[in-house]
């Protein structure tokens, strides 16, 4: 299994902490709100997924709880730190940033 | 802030491993079951289910092994792993660690003692305030070389010296200390009243002595060495006070000196220099000397050349305006660090020196060790190497295990210098120990420990780069070893090589060092000194004061020594051949004029550093 290159890495941090901005998610609830909310168009790679959450969670930037799941199943739950809100906000901003050239560039002709 | 929540996870990652590794795989168990869930509900049998879900996943434990990663303590993870690896390794080749670490505790252990010695006698700080402004300043001719200093001139030197912030005289006395169960001769210092306060050394308890202490005719008061209070007074307070009888005169004392002070002559009682004066030609003649140094401080941001330069002028001076008793005097002076058994400084030099080669041949030894056992490793080496170690990895845990073993070797080695450097204490003689203290202090256990490391790579690094660079192909086959023995033996052979020339070097250099010390003692000394005991005996008091008095003491003991079993013949004189002890007596001859008194009558004859007093004598 590959790597994630740099910018796929970045990218999937900011889908995580977006998604579990709303409210606490486990790893697989994670992956099915990216795939719905972005009408099936984002499946994310399940093995980049979990080292992705241990990676954000060892740089402080969510943190974790066990609960119970759905159907009474013991899951770990994500949220974010408030240091973890303040990145997303950096991060969505860099990316909307990035989108906006990488459009200027292709609409350039 | 983020710190907050990362601290607890690195302490968890840490020491609660086992219970992050049970949640990491609940964890990815949660995730399977709700894809197997997925699955199912898609119309799959269970069993098609759940394998589609693995698929889908993919290498848990490869998903494991990366979150793993990002716990961020994998180094402090690596370290203990390799640490209990190569204990086990150890443990498993009990012969070769044995070899190692003795081989090791030998090299260390002997250079342990050794600097301790070393340190005791050559590095420890005095005990001084800003020791390495004081400075000891003796007298010289041309024939004899150090004397001593003449008090007069010393008052001179004090007064009219600008390099010199302080200056004080110290002489050396002896005493007989009667009084007491059983008379004793001690030995002393007579000091300016300044001295304490220029070395900056202050009486434990009681005072220190006064200004006016210096002049002749002052009270006799003294100061006890600590030792001295411990050992007579039971270190009690009241011991301030309290009289002790020395020489016939009682003395009271005034104070205790502190615990760490020490001389380069043994001190256990200090007087003012005024009591030395007292009835001592000496201390007013120009021409006679007693056995008195003087110790200066130098003046902030004096050179000592400039002091020296300063004094020969003044002395130059003094010779001029008193003639022919100074003229052929000059003057010396050396920093006092350097008279604090400097003139054995080459010889403990020398033997460090030789204690490190024992090091480096034991740590070439060793590395032989492990390069052999290397030669044994190579497959699992190469084996850790195929399946995805770093080289980085291999040489750090072959440097742990290096590290174990310089440990251990470490640990023995101080543990058997410790037993052994009493031993090797009592063998220096106390002059040149001069109230050192030679133990395993916190320096020499920081030098321990520097060996140990350096020894460490010294014998480590060669090895652990030699297995991290193995040809994994030729490893792994049967029989492929060629290559790598090649340089192995390269490596083998030049350590070989040097063993044998440090270990060569070592043992002419103690070959030639034994033949001198045989031939010294094997010297002729014009007599025969086989059975000769000799005795001393100073007769300070009263009682003796008189020629009859002694000669009728001398004879009496003379009568009861020969009377003794086992002595064939007894005798007495006032100087041992072969000691420092000089004695000197005019001789005037009838008919030829008298000498000038107290002057050099003639130049061949040696003056002296002491002048015993017709008063003593030496029973052979």
């Amino acid at each position: 299994m590959s790597k994630p290159t740099d910018l796929v890495q970045g990218t999937l941090d900011v889908l995580i902490l977006k998604t579990i901005a709303l409210e606490p998610m486990h790893g697989w609830g994670i992956a099915q709100r990216i795939k719905q909310v972005s009408k099936e168009v984002l499946q994310v790679n399940q093995g980049a997924l979990y080292p992705a959450l241990h990676r954000l969670e060892q740089n402080g930037w969510i943190k974790a709880k066990w609960g119970d799941s759905d159907n009474n199943r013991r899951a770990k739950f994500y949220s974010l730190t408030p240091a973890g809100r303040e990145y997303l906000e950096q991060e969505q901003a860099h990316w909307q940033r990035l989108s906006a050239a990488i459009d200027l560039v292709l609409e350039a002709s | 802030m983020r710190w907050l929540y990362k601290l607890p996870l690195r302490f968890r990652s840490l020491f609660k491993r086992g219970r992050v590794e049970e949640e990491l795989s609940d964890e990815l168990r949660f995730h399977l079951e709700k894809l197997t869930e997925e699955n199912v509900a898609r119309g799959m049998t269970a069993e098609d289910a759940r394998y589609a879900a693995l698929l889908e996943l993919g290498g848990v434990d490869q998903i494991k092994e990366e979150c793993r990663d990002m716990r961020r303590v994998s180094w402090i993870e690596n370290l203990i792993q390799d640490v209990r690896y190569g204990l086990r390794t150890l443990a498993k080749n009990p012969g070769f660690t044995a070899v190692a670490v003795l081989t090791l505790a030998l090299g260390i252990g002997a250079n342990t003692a050794i600097f301790s010695v070393v340190y005791g006698i050559l590095l420890q700080p005095l005990p001084f305030r800003d020791a390495s402004r004081l400075v000891l300043l003796n007298e010289t001719t041309p024939l004899v070389g150090n004397m001593s200093v003449n008090y007069p001139n010393f008052l001179d030197w004090r007064a009219q010296s600008r390099t010199f912030s302080e200056m004080a005289a110290v002489g050396s006395v002896h005493f007989n200390m009667t009084g007491i169960s059983q008379p004793e001769n001690i030995g002393g210092l007579a000091v300016s009243p300044n001295f304490l306060s220029m070395v900056g050394a202050r009486p434990v308890i009681g005072r220190s002595f006064a200004p006016d202490e210096e002049k002749a005719g002052t009270a006799p008061v003294l100061l006890v060495s600590y030792a001295l209070w411990q050992s007579h007074f039971g270190a009690a307070s009241r011991a301030i006070g309290q009289t002790i009888r020395l020489d016939s005169r009682t003395f009271t004392i005034v104070g205790v000196l502190p615990p760490d002070f020490r001389w380069v002559e043994k001190c256990d009682v200090m007087v003012p220099i005024g009591v030395w004066a007292t009835n001592n030609s000496a201390a007013t003649n120009r021409g006679e000397r007693g056995d008195l140094l003087a110790v200066g401080r130098l003046a902030a941001g004096v050179r000592i050349e400039q002091a020296r330069t300063e004094i020969e002028g003044i002395t130059a001076r003094l010779a001029h305006g008193y003639g022919q008793v100074n003229t052929r005097s000059g003057v010396k002076l050396q920093p006092l660090r350097e008279t604090f058994s400097g003139d054995v400084r080459p010889a403990l030099l020398v033997l460090l020196g030789a204690a490190i080669c024992v090091l480096l041949v034991a740590c070439a030894n060793v590395a032989n060790l492990f390069l052999l056992r290397g030669a044994v490793r190579a497959k699992e080496m190469a084996l850790r190497i195929a399946i995805g170690a770093s080289g980085g990895r291999i040489v750090r845990q072959v440097l742990t295990e290096s590290f174990l073993v310089a440990l251990l070797g470490g640990l023995v080695g101080v543990g058997l210098a410790i037993a052994g450097i009493p031993a090797i204490a009592r063998l220096i003689p106390p002059d040149t120990l001069a109230g050192a203290s030679v133990g395993a202090n916190g320096a020499v256990l920081l030098f321990s420990a520097g060996l140990v490391v350096l020894s460490m790579f010294v014998f480590g690094l060669a090895p652990a780069l030699h297995s991290a660079s193995g040809d994994i192909q030729s490893e792994l086959k049967e029989g492929g070893r060629t290559t790598s023995a090649g340089r192995r033996n390269r490596w083998c052979g030049f350590l070989a090589t040097s063993e044998i020339a440090l270990a060569l070097i070592l043992l002419v250099g103690a070959g030639l060092m034994m033949k001198s010390l045989y031939r010294l003692l094997s010297v002729d000394y014009g007599f025969r000194a086989e059975r000769v005991l000799k005795m001393e005996m100073s007769l300070r008091t009263a009682q003796y004061d008189k020629a009859p008095a002694v000669i009728g003491l001398w004879q009496q003991t003379l009568d009861r020594v020969r009377a003794l079993p086992g002595v064939e013949s007894a005798a007495a004189g006032t100087a041992i051949p072969l000691t420092n002890d000089h004695s000197r007596l005019d001789i005037t001859v009838e008919g030829m004029p008298l000498l000038n008194p107290g002057g050099f009558p003639h130049p061949d004859m040696h003056t002296v550093s002491r002048i015993m007093r017709r008063r003593s004598a030496f029973a052979c």
